[in-house]
Formats: structure tokens, sequence, C-alpha cells
């Protein structure tokens, strides 16, 4: 085995995640936390970034880099009630950017606070009981499941399971207490024993997503590990289990590559299930690779041992053999916009949010016309994995109010408007915040648009759902290898230009063109389009025509 | 009145005179004049010896203090009991009282006195009461870089005299480099109080203020390397950091350049707008020709005139003016000049600008060649109106590449000790200026000795003044230790003395163990904060009472190990 990374080495010594943060917090000279803190404090749900289109200025003026932390929230399946949006909405003004930024995991990320802002926003957070306890992290992440109740009358009780999940896979450690909220040290170490990830947690992040066929919104595939919810005779029957799903590649390593997850298997009671999900984590917490991070995910575990011999390890480990996987049907991944009623009779409002920022700005005031919203009392709000916002269980009764106020703020006008393309479209942060962006995305993406949007209509594919998406990086966190048309940054004002994802996320897209500028990009895209427009057959979406002319 | 060939004698003798030489000759005179026959009657001294006397200082930054109490302790010697007392805590109702009373006084502002001592200034301007009993001397402190050279000491000297008080020993006016002068004065003073009438030689006692010794002061012409906003986005300051470069250029850790500011340009022309005189014409100014232009924008101060110069406006115009200072385009508008040969009589009886002072940022050993500084904007309110102060926005509008005049003032008190010993820093605000140019130099020249600095200011984010130089030297292990206090990141004002305070123990230890103690920054209310908390500390850490505390304190002063670059 080859020697371990130093992340391993940072775990395993930093008692049960606490490391030096107490004595980062209080050093005064830097707003930096020490080096090792950096990766302990992800598991507490943090980033230090600074902002990089200040770093060339402060250093003429002597200053050091303006550094910040980003915070995430743990919110299985993307709810959040009022009160903790109301709670939201005010700790971002006070502490952070004041954007709130829905993730493509379904939560809720503030950028912007200062080293002595993290405390009390934590402390604030807590006070109406959010936390963000590994939403980062080589842990288990925020669980994410298909949010949209109209999928099915068993859309509780599928939810149910991201919450279940989430609570099962949390570290023992309570680190996170004692050193945000100022709890007790925990005097007996015994109480923080932890079966599962021991000192040494996994080798790299794990994601856990549920779909509910027939949308796969939440691009199941895309996970380490997948849950299909397998409905029958309006019974939940279990769910397929599919394994080793993973977006990020990094440019020029051969060896890193994005992979759809396999369908393994089918499992049934709730008991077998957990159990299954919870030996998935042993497995890769004992296979995985841990002296090559770009290798660690558990798509490459499952690649080095092949997938039958994971099952055998995995059916060794949970006592009982998988069943076959069950047949399933995904024909869609997209957000229901607008109004729709539930199973359950209750109504939903899906909220087209740009990118996931929610702000007030000089067009739209969506950050207070959500504080509203949440003031009444008569709503939760659901996030979806793509960037969206639900204002969800409204009681007929309620929905004229509700209504009122998304008119009144023009947000269902915002919605309406907003064209095809734009609302199945996706853009990861980048910068300034992000450590790792080669290009702008969430900052570019809206510009791109408006001059694709011409090109469309020019060829009267306005309303089509193309999935389009865009990352400053080759990590994939706006999932660009599952889209239809995909802009993966390479450096500054330069993308690669993916082309063939299929419109439910079952295939890869591919590299059809590398580091384009943006005219390149709108030639190529205008030469594709005028042909997709004449040689598509009925009902052929693009994905698959670029596949069948072989373009990629 | 003289005679032609008296009269001629007389130009000679002042045509030939230096600046000082003609003070001396006014001041002999004044006394000739004074004490009538001046050659038959010695100054008042005793038969007896005197065995009582008071020293009264007034000063802003010690030197005045320390001289006196260095006197006190001299007269001891020579058995004579004397009281030390500062103008501040002076009784003035004792005055009347006095036999033997000798002042130390320095000079501040625009030729004023010491905040400390403007209680006993104003009172001795006042007239209605004599002082029979009173035989005195004063000692001035200056610096001839101040267009109006120890008058407080001069104005001082002359009431007292116009009150009835009768001189021991002649006015002395010091440079900067007073010690010579000074201890030159007490021996004559302590000789007058002891010799005899007879003894007495006349020349000697008769009241003419004796010449200062010169500090040699080196003024030089840079160029303007780099000027930069220290300050981020966003922050309420706006602080420079200007790297001046100049030709062998000399100068130690703890000095201060000092810079005239011009006047602003519009302000200027407005000047001349108002009372139509011609810019061009070239006037007189102090022995020397320059045009009125000139005059306005480089030599003279305009605005914020002294109630003296105000008044003096009035008595020009005729106008009656309320007492208070005020800029001089104000008076112009509202007390129009008859004319312009009124307008210029007023011009060359104002005041040369003064030169204001910078501590300088820069070490010899790291930045050979240049001086650095750190300017703050200095902004004030004038009836809801915000004004820039003169100097820091002139040199906030300096332009990389430009030529600046500036002179090097010299702090023989505020130097590094020996390369071994530890410091304790304390600079908030502009005050980080001294300890950049401490830590710099002990940097290049690997000083072994320990160094903690105190900084301060608003906020982090914005105003972390040379974050990243204070950073590489902590991370070089040149600065052992570093506190910061960022009064405005929080609910409650955090300041430098409270850093002290919670790092108490450490600190005093330092002390303890031989380590020196620096403050650099604002006087008020800074710097009487920290030594508040000091004192706390010695008190608390040492065990000891107030008065002890104190004690310590001073005796550290004296050795030179309490620092204080403060303005
Ligand atoms: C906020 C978010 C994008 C968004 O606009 O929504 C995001 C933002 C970041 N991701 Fe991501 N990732 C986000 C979803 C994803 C996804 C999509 C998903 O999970 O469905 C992926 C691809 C799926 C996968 O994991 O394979 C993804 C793959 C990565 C990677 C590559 C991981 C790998 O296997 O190599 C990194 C880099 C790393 O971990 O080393 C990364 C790292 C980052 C960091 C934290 C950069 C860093 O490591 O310092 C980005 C913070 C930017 C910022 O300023 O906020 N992010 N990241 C998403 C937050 C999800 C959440 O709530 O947890
Ligand atoms: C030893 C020493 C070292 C120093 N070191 C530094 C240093 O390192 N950095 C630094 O920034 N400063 C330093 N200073 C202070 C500096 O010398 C100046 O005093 C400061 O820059 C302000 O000068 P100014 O000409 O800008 O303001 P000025 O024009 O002199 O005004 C100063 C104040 O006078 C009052 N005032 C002036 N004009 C008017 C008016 N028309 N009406 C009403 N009120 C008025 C206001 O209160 C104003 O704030 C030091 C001072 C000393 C004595
Ligand atoms: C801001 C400032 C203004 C000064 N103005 C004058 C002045 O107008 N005339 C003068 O002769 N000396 C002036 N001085 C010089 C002081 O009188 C000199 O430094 C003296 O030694 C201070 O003595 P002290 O410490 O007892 O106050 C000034 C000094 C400072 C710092
Ligand atoms: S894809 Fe790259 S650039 Fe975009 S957020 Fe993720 S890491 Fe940053």
């Amino acid at each position: 085995m080859n020697k371990l990374s130093a992340i391993e080495k940072i775990k395993t010594s930093s008692d049960g995640l606490r490391g030096s943060i107490a004595q980062s917090l209080k050093d005064e000279i830097t707003g930096a936390i020490r080096e090792d803190d950096k990766a302990v404090i992800k598991f507490h749900g943090m980033y230090e970034q600074d902002d990089r289109d200040r770093r060339e200025e402060r250093a003429a003026k002597k200053l050091d880099r303006l550094y910040t932390f980003m915070i995430r929230l743990r919110l299985p399946g993307g709810f959040i009630s009022p009160e903790k949006w109301i709670a939201a909405h005010h700790i971002a003004g006070e502490n952070s950017t004041g954007v709130i930024k829905i993730t493509t995991r379904q939560t809720i990320q503030l950028h912007g606070l200062l080293k002595s802002r993290i405390r009390p926003t934590i402390k604030a957070f807590s006070e109406v009981h959010l936390d963000s306890i590994a939403t980062c992290g080589d842990i288990n992440r925020n669980v994410t499941c298909a949010s949209h109740p109209k999928q099915s009358a068993l859309h509780a009780e599928i939810f149910a399971y991201a919450d279940k999940i989430s609570t099962l896979l949390m570290p023992k450690t309570k680190a996170y207490y004692e050193i945000w909220i100022g709890d007790e040290k925990i005097a007996d170490k015994k109480e923080e024993e932890d079966l599962l990830y021991q000192d040494r947690y996994l080798p790299r992040k794990f994601k856990i997503g549920i779909a509910i066929p027939p949308n796969n919104e939440v691009d199941v595939f895309t996970n380490d590990l997948g849950l299909i919810a397998i409905v029958e005779d309006n019974q939940l029957k279990g769910f397929n289990i599919a394994i080793g799903g993973g977006m990020s590649t990094t440019h020029g390593n051969k060896e890193t590559y994005a992979r759809l997850a396999t369908v393994i298997g089918f499992v049934d009671t709730e008991e077998k299930i957990l159990k299954t999900v919870y030996e998935v984590l042993t497995v890769q917490r004992d296979f995985g690779n841990r002296s090559d991070r770009k290798l660690a995910r558990l798509k490459y575990t499952v690649d080095r041992m092949g997938v039958d011999n994971f099952r055998t390890e995995l059916e060794k480990r949970i006592g009982f053999t998988l069943e076959e996987a069950k047949p399933y049907i995904f024909n869609k991944r997209a957000d229901y916009y607008g109004w729709q009623q539930g199973e359950n009779g209750l109504w939903y409002y899906t909220l087209y949010v740009e990118n996931g920022r929610v702000l007030d700005d000089e067009k739209l005031a969506m950050k207070t016309a959500l504080l509203e919203i949440a003031k009444t009392g008569k709503t939760n709000f659901l996030f979806t994995a793509n960037q969206n916002m639900v204002i969800s269980d409204v009681a007929e009764s309620d929905k004229a109010t509700i209504h009122a106020i998304l008119e009144q703020f023009k947000l269902i006008e915002h919605t309406e408007n907003s064209s095809a393309i734009r609302r199945n479209a996706i853009a990861c942060v980048a910068l300034p915040t992000c450590p790792l962006a080669l290009a702008e995305a969430q900052r570019y993406m809206p510009l791109l648009l408006d001059k694709m949007e011409p090109l469309l209509n020019k060829h009267g594919l306005g309303n089509d759902d193309i999935v389009i998406r865009m990352t400053g990086c080759p990590n994939g966190c706006a999932r660009p290898y599952a889209a239809e048309i995909a802009f993966v940054g390479t450096a500054p004002g330069k993308y690669n230009l993916q082309l063939g994802g299929d419109n439910q996320g079952e295939r890869l897209n591919k590299t059809f063109k590398e580091s384009l500028d943006e005219t390149e990009i709108l030639s190529e895209l205008d030469e594709l389009f005028t042909s997709y427009k004449n040689e598509r057959t009925v009902g052929e979406n693009l994905g698959d025509f670029v596949m069948r002319k072989e373009m990629v | 009145m003289l005679g032609e060939n008296k009269f001629k004698i007389l130009l000679d003798l002042i045509n030939n005179a230096t600046k000082d030489e003609l003070i001396w000759m006014n001041g002999y005179l004044n006394g000739v004049v004074k004490n009538q026959v001046p050659a038959a009657e010695p100054v008042a001294a005793t038969a007896a010896a005197v065995n009582k006397i008071t020293i009264v200082y007034g000063t802003e930054t010690g030197n005045s203090k320390r001289l006196a109490t260095d006197f006190a302790a001299k007269a001891k010697r020579k058995s004579i009991h004397a009281k030390v007392v500062g103008m501040d805590q002076y009784r003035l109702a004792d005055l009347a009282k006095e036999e033997y009373l000798l002042a130390v006084v320095s000079t501040h502002g625009e030729g004023e006195p010491p905040e400390a001592a403007k209680k006993f200034y104003d009172h001795i301007h006042k007239n209605g009461f004599k002082l029979e009993k009173l035989k005195y001397s004063v000692l001035a402190l200056g610096d001839t870089s101040y267009p109006l050279f120890c008058k407080t000491g001069e104005d001082v000297d002359v009431q007292l005299n116009k009150l009835g008080g009768q001189r021991i020993a002649p006015l002395q006016k010091c440079d900067l480099e007073y010690d010579e002068d000074a201890n030159g004065w007490f021996n004559t003073v302590l000789k007058n109080l002891t010799v005899t009438k007879e003894a007495a030689p006349a020349v000697e006692t008769v009241a003419a203020p004796a010449p200062a010794k010169k500090t040699g002061k080196q003024t030089y012409t840079g160029t303007v390397m780099s000027h930069i906003n220290l300050n981020d986005r966003g922050s309420g300051k706006t602080t420079w950091h200007i790297e001046i470069a100049a030709e062998g250029i000399q100068y130690q850790c703890g000095d201060s350049i000092g810079i005239v500011p011009e006047n602003d340009s519009q302000v200027v022309t407005d000047i001349i707008a108002v009372t139509k005189a011609d810019g061009n014409k070239s006037v007189e100014f102090k022995k020397e020709k320059v045009t009125v232009y000139e005059l306005l924008k480089r030599k003279i101060n305009i605005i914020h005139l002294t109630e003296r110069l105000v008044q003096q406006y009035a008595t020009v115009t005729g106008h009656t003016i309320p007492a208070g200072r005020a800029d001089l385009l104000e008076l112009l508008k509202k007390y129009p000049v008859k004319n312009v040969t009124q307008f210029e009589e007023i011009l060359v009886g104002l005041n040369a600008t003064s030169p204001r002072l910078y501590t300088i940022a820069s070490s010899p050993a790291a930045h050979e060649g240049e001086v650095h500084v750190v300017v703050a904007k200095d902004v004030y309110q004038k009836n809801t109106e915000m004004h820039f102060g003169l100097c820091s926005d002139y040199l906030g509008q300096l332009k990389e590449g430009k030529k600046q005049h500036f002179f090097v003032q010299p702090n023989k008190r505020f130097r590094l000790p020996a390369e071994n010993k530890d410091i304790i820093m304390v600079g908030p605000g502009t005050g980080i200026a001294a300890f950049r140019s401490f830590l710099a130099e002990r940097d290049a020249t690997g000083a072994t000795g320990r160094n903690w600095l105190f900084f301060g200011e608003q906020h982090f984010v914005s105003d972390f003044l040379y974050q990243t130089e204070i950073q590489n030297w902590f991370e070089t292990g040149v600065l052992t230790r570093a506190n910061f206090a960022f009064s405005r990141d929080q609910e409650e004002k955090i300041y430098v003395q409270h850093k002290m305070l919670e790092n108490a123990e450490e600190l005093y230890q330092w002390l303890a163990g031989g380590g020196l103690f620096f403050v650099c920054g604002k006087k008020d209310p800074m710097s009487n904060d920290v030594e508040k908390a000091l004192l706390t500390i010695i008190q608390q850490q040492g065990k000891k009472t107030e008065q002890e505390a104190k004690e310590y304190l001073e005796h550290l002063e004296e050795q030179g190990r309490y620092e204080k670059d403060v303005y």
C-alpha cells in the first residue's frame, strides 16, 4: 500500500475533528486558520476561501488576502421550515454577503463569513436547530432526494429516508458543539467512539441521492450511492441500489473520469436498506484509495475491485444477498415549475432561481419576497437539485395569499418568462469564491444564455427542454458531464464544449471541442442547432441526435 | 534721532549681525532700557545665599519636566531646596508670594504654550496685579525649524518682567539639542543666586536673552517613489504610505521628518481675487523677496490663524472682530481690507507655515537612501462641513515622481536599545510608523532581543496597516509576540490597552526582565490610556501600591526604558 496522503494523517491526529481550530480562531494576525485546520473545518461544514477578485489590489495595499468562510447547511432532501428560512435570511444579512446560495445538492450556503463571525453564525443557526455538520469533508454529504410530492403519493414515505440515512451516517464526535457552541468538553471519549468512520473517516467525500422515477432531477447516477425508489401498486417496495457515480475529472489526468452509478440490485425493508447503505460506506472506508485523493472516490474503488467483487464484499457485510434490480423508467430530469398540486392535495410553487442565488437586486426583490412568504407561516420550503426553490405544502385555502405575494414581487412573471433553456440550466459558483475555478461560471452563464436564446429561437428550438450546464473547472459541481450541452472551464474565458448526454441523465456526454472562447462556442452551437433542427427525427432530443450523428 | 555717525555704526552692526545676534542685541537693549542704569544697578541677587526656590515647568512632550527635575536635584546638592511643579498643577494664587521662581517652558502648535501651561500663561497675561517680590528666570525650549522659535518662553520672560519681576539670569532659548544651553543657564542661575552684590559683575547680570546654540538640521529634496492608500475599500479612514528617495539621506530609527505643506491653490487664487492683489508683485517677507502668490502658496499659514493674528488683522483693518481663530479668506470676505497696500501689510505680518512632523517608518539598514512615512488624512468638522488637514491632505495628493522638500527631525530619546534587549512596542494607527522602522532595522541587522508589538485600528479587514509585512516578521520570528485590537469589529470597543491588560503577566515579565516600553501615535486618548493600563499592570503583577507603581514607571522613564513619540 502506497503511503497515506497528507489529509489522512490530519484526520487521524485531529482528536475527533478538533484539530487546533480553537487556537486558529484566536490568531489575531490573520483572517485565515492554520493549515491543517483548513482540512478539519470542512467536516464542520465550512471552507476557507478568499475573494479572488480582490487579491491584487489588497496585496498592493500590503493587506493579506481577504479570507472568509463559506458555510453549508445540512438539509436532507432540501426541506426547510419557514422559521428556519427566516433565521437564515437574517443570519445571512448580519454575518455574510447576504446572498443565500441554493446548491446543486439541495441545501444552502452562505459566503463571506469573517473568522470572527463563524461562532455567532453557527450559534444562531443552532438556535433554530440548523447545523452544518458533515456537509463537507471525507464523509457522507447532504443526502439528496426527489423533492416534489407531485411525483408520488408515497413521496413522504420515501422522502423520510433522506433524513434517516443522513442521521444514520452522522459522525459521532461532539467537536462541532464543543468548538462552535461552547458545550462542555466530552470527558469520556467512549461516547464519541465512531464505529463507522473510526478516526480516519472515508478516503474521500461520499454522496447519496434518492430518486423517484420517472423524474431523475436529482441526477441519481452521479452519486456514489444512488437509491431508486421502486413503487408498485401504490406501495414502496424498496430501492434499487446504484454504486460508483461521480462527475469529477482532472484536466490532463487520464486516470480520472466521470462515471454514472451502476445498478447492482434491489433491497426491500427499511432495516435492510439502511444496513446496505451503511455497509457500502464501510467497504469504501476499507477498500478506498487513501494515498491518491484524485482516485479515492467510490467510483474508482468499484472499478478497481470490479462490480461483482464489490457486491460480494458488500453482501458478506450485510449478511444477505441483494435481489435482482427491479425495472424502472426515467423519462425526464426537470423541476415542476409554477403551481402544482401534490397527491396529498396540498399546493406547491416551484420558483426559478437563477444559479440558486437568492438576493434582492434592482430587477427582483426575491429575498424580501421569500421572507414575506415565510412570515405568513403558511408554507414550507424545499430546494431542488437544480438550485431552485419550491414553496411547499400550501393549503388550498392559503394558496391565494401566497399567490398574491408572488405576484406582488413579480416572482410569477420571473418564473414564467424565463426561457426553457434557462430553467433547465445550472452553473456552479466558481469565481470569485471558489479557489479551484479556472473560469467563470455562475457570473457568466446568464450572459452566455442571453446570446444562445436568439440562436435557439432562430431555429425554433426556444421551447425545448435542453439540459445545459456550466462549471468553472472539471470538478463538475453542476454535474456537467451528465448534461446535453455542457461548458467546462479550462482557463479564463475558455471552455470545453461537451455534447451527447441524454435528457434524463443516464448517459454521459463527451468532449466535442476543447477550450473554446465565446465566439467559437456560439458558432459551433449555431451549426449544431441548424443540423439538429433540419435532421432530427420526431421527438429526438439533442443528446440522442448528437450520438446518432456520431458527432462525439 | 541718532547722530549720523552713531546711526551708521548701528546700521553696520545690524547689517553684519546674524538673526540670533540681532535677537540678542534686541534683548540686551531691552534689558538696558528696563534696568535704566544697567552698569550701576546689578540684578536682584541676594547677599545671603538663597535656600528655597520654585521650579515650574510647562511641557507637552516631557523635556521641560525632565530638565526641571534634573535642576532640582542639582540644586539640592548645592543645599538649595527646590520645589518642582507643573504649570498645570501650580496654584496661581501662590505666584504673588513667590520669591525665587524658575520657569522651564516649551513652545508648541504655532508658537503657542503647551496645553499644560495654558492656565499659567493666560494668568500672567492678565494685568491688574504686581509681583514685587519675584525674582525669576526663564528657560525656553523650542525648535528653530518652527517660525516662532521659543515664543512662549519669550512671552513668559517679558510678562513676568512687566509684572515687576526681576531677572536672576537672562532668558535662555534652546533648540532641540538643549542640554548644553540648559545646563549653562542653570549654572548661571545658581551662581547669581549665591553671589554677593559686590562680587556680581554688572555686565553678566544684564538681563539680555542668550542666543540658542542652533541644532544643525539637514534638509533634503527627495523624489516620491511610491504613494499608496493602505486602507481597503469600505474603510472610514485614509492612510498613505509614502516612500521618498533622497540622495545620501541620514537618519536613525525613531526620528521624524518635517514637511512644510503648500496651501491649496484654489484658496490662494480666491484670496488674490477678493483683494484684487497682484500675484506677481514681489514683497519682502522675513528679509526675503517673494511674489505675493509664492508667499500665499508656499510661505505663510493662511488657515486657522491664531487669535493673536486675527486681532492683529482687526487692528490693521480697523474692524472689530470677535476673539477666536479664523481662516484668512474668511476674514477677507467678512472684514474687507481697505486696499492692496493694507492687504500686503497684513500678509507680511502673518506666520510662516509651520512644518508638520511625520515619524519615519523606514530603517536605514533596510531601506538605504529612502525615508518612508505613514500619513493619516486628518479630517475635521467646521460648521457642519468636512475639512481636511492642510499637510496630510497635501501629502495625500502627492504624485509619484514629484519632488518634495523635507528635513530630518532627530528624536534622541526614542531609540532602539542594545541589539539584545527586549522591546515592547505599542503603536496603533499611524503609531505603527516608528515600529515598522524598529522591526525593519532589527530584522536587517539580526538583532537578538525579543520584539512584542501591539497594534490597533478600527477594522481588521480594511485598516490593518502593513498587515503582510507584520505577518512576515511574525513568521520569521522577528516578532516574538503580536497582539491586535480592532475597535469596531464587535459590540464592545477593544483597544491596545485592553490587549495589554489581557497579557499583563507576560508583559510585566518582559519589563521586569529589563525590557523597554515604547509608545507611538496619538497622544489623546491613546497614550494616556496606555499609560494607565501600564500602571495597572505594574501594580497588579508587581504587587505594588499605586504610589509604588508610579515610582516604578518614573524609574523606567529615568532609565530611558519608557519612551513616547506621541502627538
Ligand atoms: C455549491 C456547489 C456548486 C453549486 O453551485 O451548487 C459546489 C461548490 C464547490 N465544490 Fe462541488 N459543489 C457542489 C456540488 C458538487 C457536485 C454535484 C453533486 O454533488 O451533485 C459535484 C460532482 C459530483 C461528484 O462529487 O462527483 C461536485 C464535485 C466537487 C469536487 C470534485 C470531487 C472529486 O471527486 O474530485 C470538488 C473538489 C474536491 O472535492 O477536491 C468540489 C469542491 C467544491 C468547492 C467546495 C471548492 C473547494 O473544494 O474549495 C466549491 C465551493 C464553491 C463556493 O464558493 O461555494 N466539488 N460538487 C455544490 C454544493 C453541493 C452541496 O450542497 O453539497
Ligand atoms: C513628533 C510627531 C510625529 C508625528 N508623526 C505622525 C505620523 O507618523 N503620521 C501622521 O499621520 N501624523 C503624524 N503627526 C501629526 C502630523 O504632524 C500632523 O499634525 C497631522 O498630519 C495633521 O496636520 P495637518 O496639516 O494635516 O492638519 P492641520 O491643518 O494642521 O489641522 C490639524 C487640526 O487643526 C484643526 N484645524 C486646522 N485648520 C482648521 C480650521 N481652518 N478651522 C478649524 N480647525 C482647524 C483641526 O482640528 C485639525 O484636525 C506627528 C506629529 C508629531 C508632533
Ligand atoms: C507639533 C509641535 C509644534 C511645535 N511648535 C514649536 C514652535 O512653534 N516653536 C518652537 O520654538 N518650538 C516648537 N516645537 C518644538 C518643541 O518646543 C520642542 O520639541 C521642545 O523640546 C518640547 O519640549 P517639551 O517636551 O517640554 O514640550 C514644536 C514641537 C511640536 C511637536
Ligand atoms: S466546478 Fe470547479 S469551479 Fe465550479 S464550484 Fe466546483 S470546484 Fe469550483
